[in-house]
């Protein structure tokens, strides 16, 4: 909670008079005229995140994929993360748009600094990340307080995770992002950190960046003995089960373990991050969580 | 009517409705400004920071140039192309020239150069070095003077294919976070762009225009075929040369700022063929109005059918030029098929 | 002399499943207001004179003057004002009509203008009206048949206002309707407008007939230059053709008329 509240103190230079000079997660510096109250959201996990601190009366628009709450959907809408209107974003007057390093594009960025509208620009490869990507949001929203609280309750459901799989054995885990191409969780990405504190070891912990690219053959080499496919809200079920239940030499088949996973918690940098992390928890060590 | 006369004319009146489908355009938007915000913004009436101003002066006044710009181009690349090859089917994308465009700047971009006018400027060079490159390979594989249509389009074919699979092994390489960004971009998507980069954009656009218009007297003389041209006193390679050029950097200057957008080149030229003549002294200035009324209306289109989300303008081309495509060779083309 | 070739050589650059070929020893010239005709078997090189006296090619050896001046130093345009060459026809699915083509022919006299000034099209319409197709004037050329197109070819080359027109076997595929009108356009644009005229042509009764002079080319060398009834001899002919020949005399015109002997079927 004090650090919480140290590292929004550290991140608001607060210049009476001038406005705010604020400084984003990848080291920009956003001229804030005051506390942001009109903002729009080009991220997912923002969206969520501004929610769950109750600062959703400061959100005045979204992305057609901030589905999470619910009530996120009643939102004004500007279009996708890809190509979002400028024209909508525009007239809905906001003082802050935050987008992200992973989805927004550099163009997008750069055409609404060009008229004027100041962005603040977020990214996560850690689980550090996300409480830092919380706190941020609560320091720019008014609501320290609230984030504080949040990231305790999430780090003490992490504890428990890794305390309940801290005395079994660590199974090899392959987590498909996507079956076709096969895309797999790298050395960057958050997932496989997750897998790590679920009690698994990734088998393309070393590979590539965030998500690489994989081939089947070097996955079904590295022998894993779960395998997690993960859901984006779109059925990935029935039809690829089929594709993985050949590969008859990988452990994870031999003993049933293919599980799916929702997608949509572990991508997004949000508070259900840790749900997913419990899902996946409770894919790789079942007899952990009976 | 003197043929001179007969120009102005033609030039006067597209460049009328080019005006007329501009402003309506301005009008058009994903943000909800009534036809009298618009005009208050456009005769300074609100403020440099209102909504109106920033909507219709920053965002849609500059896309509706660089639309205009960027049909223009594609239409007398077309044009040229087809002036060139005695094909009527030729134009950029039909040719491959586009798609080699287009791996030109992904390998530029790959490379660092992104923005500012400096970049811009290099993603430029290498999208004309990329134009060049596939307009000789079209070159080659049909067979040097062996021109026929099916040739060349079977050329244009492979070749298009070609660069399509190299942008595919670059695009391999990107992130998956970047992966959308650049997929987007294939489709060919105008936007809103910078004062100094639409700056460059129509300097170069004109930089090719300069380099084919002066010869639109020499390209009719081309259909008679090169022995004929030259035995009329034409300098068919330099010619040749020359409009090569003009039409690579014409489609070169459109991919670097707009990203690879089909069909243009061929849907323009046809149109105003039928309504003018086939006379090139006539099609290539009206080809740069032409363009601009013709892709304008497509981006509009394109813009606002879905609002507030975008499809993207390649989209509408290509839905608008493949069918066209099938139309001209069932009509003009029965033998082949 | 309009047109000298003195000594003219030219080998085409060597190239793969392409039979060597090679022009040598031509010597000739057209005299101002002569009608020559250029004859020989296929691939005896006349498709190679024409190119080279229209600086499609440049020659291996000798040299080519028009009107006294050495070809080579003359720029394209200057060379199609002088010389203007009538090919087989428009290429196929040309589109333009007939006075846009024949426009098409001032264009050496002004190669900087954009548009033909008047006087241009005037010159184009009574090119035009030389060669009968005025009033088809607005009508697109492949709308035309055989012989108005090539008729509509002759007046872009008249347009040219050439000292000597080349024609490259100008009834080849027309009717003889056509051939036989094609054979009085020519001689009047050589009697009554002194038109020089070099006429390439297979037809051998057509060059008799219309022709001053004749020019017998063989593989690429030059066997006979002369009147036609010096140069239409059977023993010539046949060893040139390679087959039985007889030579007659036209009752009308008093030129050779050439007649194949047909190879004895059986019997008669």
């Amino acid at each position: 909670m004090i650090r919480t509240l140290a590292v929004a103190g550290l991140l608001l230079v607060a210049s009476p008079g001038h406005g705010l000079g604020v400084r984003d997660m990848i080291g920009r510096d956003v001229a804030l005229a005051g506390p942001p109250a009109r903002i729009v959201s080009l991220v997912p996990s923002v969206t969520e995140i501004v929610f769950a601190l109750g600062a959703e009366d400061r959100l005045v628009g979204v992305t057609d994929f901030c589905d999470y709450p619910p009530a996120a959907r009643r939102k004004p809408r500007v279009g996708g993360m890809l190509a979002p209107s400028l024209e909508v974003i525009t007239s809905l007057r906001p003082d802050l748009v935050v987008a992200t390093t992973e989805g927004s594009r550099e163009e997008t960025v750069a055409q609404l600094q060009r008229l004027g509208i100041p962005v603040y620009l977020v990214a996560a490869h850690r689980l550090a990340d996300v409480w830092d990507v919380i706190a941020r949001l609560g320091a720019l929203t008014g609501r320290e307080a609230a984030a504080g609280h949040l990231v305790a309750g999430l780090r003490a459901r992490v504890r428990a995770v890794e305390q309940a799989v801290a005395a079994g054995s660590r199974p090899r885990v392959l987590y498909v992002l996507w079956p076709e191409p096969l895309i797999v969780p790298g050395r960057e990405s958050l997932v496989t950190e997750l897998i790590g504190i679920a009690g698994g070891r990734s088998i393309s912990a070393s590979e590539g960046t965030d998500y690489p690219r994989f081939a089947l053959e070097a996955a079904v080499a590295r022998a894993p003995e779960v395998i997690l496919l993960a859901n984006h809200s779109a059925s990935t079920g029935g039809i690829d089960r089929e594709r993985w239940r050949g590969l008859t030499s990988v452990p994870a088949i031999r003993d049933g373990r293919l599980h799916a996973v929702n997608g949509d918690l572990l991508h997004r940098y949000g508070p259900r991050i840790v749900d997913g992390l419990e899902q996946l928890a409770r894919a790789i060590h079942p007899e952990a969580f009976r | 009517m003197s043929p001179g006369a007969r120009l102005v004319a033609v030039l006067g009146v597209l460049a009328l409705v080019l005006l007329l489908v501009g402003a309506a355009a301005l009008f058009v938007g994903s943000a909800a400004l009534s036809p009298g915000a618009v005009l208050a913004a456009l005769t300074g009436r609100t403020g440099a920071r209102s909504i109106e101003s920033v909507v219709t002066l920053s965002i849609r006044l500059p896309r509706i140039a660089v639309a205009a710009l960027a049909g223009g181009a594609l239409a007398v690349a077309g044009v040229a192309f087809q002036a060139l090859t005695r094909n009527p089917l030729a134009e950029p994308s039909v040719l491959g020239v586009s798609g080699g465009a287009a791996f030109g700047v992904v390998i530029g971009q790959s490379v660092g150069l992104g923005f500012g006018v400096l970049g811009a400027a290099g993603l430029t060079a290498f999208a004309f070095a990329g134009a060049v490159v596939a307009a000789g390979a079209v070159y080659l594989v049909a067979g040097a003077g062996r021109l026929s249509v099916q040739t060349l389009l079977l050329a244009g074919v492979i070749v298009g294919l070609f660069f399509a699979s190299a942008i595919t092994v670059v695009i391999s390489f990107v992130d998956v976070n970047r992966l959308g960004g650049v997929i987007h971009w294939l489709l060919g998507n105008l936007a809103t762009i910078p004062p100094a980069s639409l700056g460059l954009f129509a300097l170069t656009a004109a930089a090719g225009l300069a380099l084919v218009l002066p010869h639109a007297r020499e390209l009719n003389l081309l259909a008679l075929g090169e022995e004929a041209a030259q035995q009329l006193g034409v300098d068919a390679e330099r010619l040749k040369l020359q409009i090569f050029a003009g039409a690579a950097l014409l489609t070169a200057s459109v991919v670097a700022f707009a990203g690879p957008i089909g069909f243009v080149g061929l849907i323009v030229p046809h149109a105003l063929r039928l309504l003018l003549g086939p006379d090139n002294r006539l099609l290539v200035p009206a080809a740069f109005v032409g363009g601009g009324i013709f892709l304008l209306a497509a981006d509009t289109v394109a813009r606002s059918i879905v609002a507030p989300a975008e499809l993207s303008v390649g989209v509408i081309t290509s839905f608008c030029g493949a069918p066209f495509f099938v139309w001209l060779l069932r009509t003009r083309y029965r033998a082949l098929l | 002399m309009i047109v000298e070739a003195r000594g003219v050589g030219f080998v085409y650059p060597p190239a793969r499943r392409v039979r060597p070929f090679r022009l040598a020893d031509l010597t000739f010239g057209v005299a101002a207001g002569e009608l020559l005709g250029v004859i020989g078997p296929n691939s005896a090189g006349k498709t190679t004179l024409i190119r080279l006296l229209s600086r499609v090619l440049e020659p291996s050896a000798g040299e080519i003057l028009l009107e006294g001046r050495p070809l080579a130093r003359l720029d394209r345009a200057e060379v199609a004002r002088c010389v203007a060459v009538v090919p087989q026809g428009v290429p196929p699915q040309f589109p333009f009509t007939v006075e846009e083509l024949v426009l098409m022919g001032r264009f050496p006299h002004a190669p900087g203008r954009y548009f033909e000034s008047g006087a241009d099209r005037a010159t184009a319409r009574a090119a035009m009206a030389a060669t009968g197709v005025l009033e088809l004037a607005t009508l697109p050329l492949d709308t035309l048949s055989g012989g108005e197109r090539q008729r509509a070819v002759i007046a872009r080359a008249l347009a040219q206002e050439p000292r000597l027109l080349v024609l490259d076997e100008p009834t080849a595929h027309l009717d003889l309707r056509y051939q036989a009108e094609t054979a009085a356009l020519l001689r009047r644009l050589n009697r009554e407008r002194h038109v020089s005229i070099l006429l390439v042509s297979h037809d051998l009764n057509l060059a008799a007939e219309v022709c001053d002079r004749l020019l017998l080319l063989a593989g690429g060398r030059p066997v006979r230059l002369g009147a036609p009834e010096e140069v239409l001899e059977a023993e010539v002919l046949e060893a040139v053709y390679g087959c039985e020949v007889h030579v007659d005399k036209s009752a009308a015109s008093r030129r050779p008329v050439v007649q194949v002997v047909w190879p004895d079927a059986g019997g008669r």
